[in-house]
């Protein structure tokens, strides 16, 4: 078990299931949580579909070095992404995610839809929040090894999402989505960079091997804090006459 | 359609920031520079960070 595939795979996930909920919440206000849950169940059996169809595509050809290219694009796809938008947010550029926003947008859409359009609803979101999960899990779990590291992580961040959603039944408002998006940026943004480069130059290419990648995630950690002092806008000195 | 894309891809600028760090990577190396390429790479991946965060800004106004 890696514990450091793991906890990427758990924050990840985590951030996408809130999100979910969010959505699977609002429907189940319009057909009732036996309908919203059976959207639910059928969202997640095909993400464990294409989990388990491309994770033994990829140990198929695990160590063929376009494959490890390929992945170390899509990390950096996301993880790039992630950590600029968590930057932004923090540094106030941007507005940050709001799971209330999110819910009242939901229900809005909903308002004139049918119990098949609802639970379409609620099917293409899960399913589209659990893409990226998908991917991650698939692209932290590459050669084999990883991906019970990297599914265990998935699977075990819907635990905390499911029990706070059952107790509170409201919009999970409180968890630091932000925060969570800047370190898991990191951390994504670090695997993207080790893979795809080890994929062009070889295994030989980081001089200090697996190790590089704690120093990538440190790297990105500081400088992305650096980046939020850098573009937080400055407020305007009084000028006293 | 467009919603599994964008999930996949992100937006143009994205797409932009990889492909620069990605042939950034096979120049270096082809190039005869590999043994720097651990060094450059992450200052250039955060520049290009810097710049999508920046861009959100323009955006937004």
């Amino acid at each position: 078990m890696s514990w450091t595939i793991f906890s990427s795979a758990f924050l990840t996930a985590a951030v996408e299931w809130v999100e979910a909920y969010t959505i699977v919440l609002a429907v189940s206000l319009t057909i009732g949580w036996r309908a919203a849950l059976g959207a639910v169940a059928a969202a997640s059996a095909t993400l464990v579909g294409l989990t388990a169809a491309t994770g033994g595509v990829l140990a198929l050809g695990a160590g063929i070095s376009w494959i490890q290219l390929l992945i170390g694009v899509f990390l950096l796809l996301f993880g790039v992404r992630w950590l600029a938008k968590a930057i932004a947010r923090e540094a106030g550029l941007t507005a940050r995610h709001d799971e209330d926003e999110e819910f009242a947008a939901t229900r809005a859409q909903l308002a004139s839809a049918d119990g098949r359009a609802a639970w379409l609803v609620a099917y293409k979101g899960v399913l589209l929040e659990g893409l990226e999960v998908w991917l991650i899990v698939i692209a932290l779990g590459i050669g084999g090894a990883g991906i019970i590291s990297s599914a265990g992580g998935a699977i075990a961040a819907l635990l905390p999402v499911v029990l706070a959603g059952a107790y509170l039944r409201s919009p999970l408002r409180r968890v630091p989505e932000n925060a969570i998006k800047f370190v898991v940026g990191a951390m994504i943004v670090a695997f993207g960079n080790y893979w795809s480069l080890e994929a062009l130059g070889g295994s030989t290419i980081w001089p200090i091997g697996a190790s590089a990648l704690i120093a990538l995630v440190g790297f990105y950690i500081l400088g992305g804090l650096l980046l939020i002092a850098a573009l937080r806008p400055r407020e305007p000195r009084e000028v006293t006459i | 359609m467009k919603a599994l894309l964008k999930t996949l891809f992100g937006d143009l600028r994205n797409c932009c920031v990889v492909a620069l760090l990605i042939a950034s990577e096979v120049a270096m190396i082809q190039g005869d520079w590999a043994e720097f390429a651990p060094l450059v790479l992450p200052p250039l991946t955060l520049a290009g960070v810097f710049w999508l965060a920046r861009s959100w800004r323009a955006v937004a106004t």
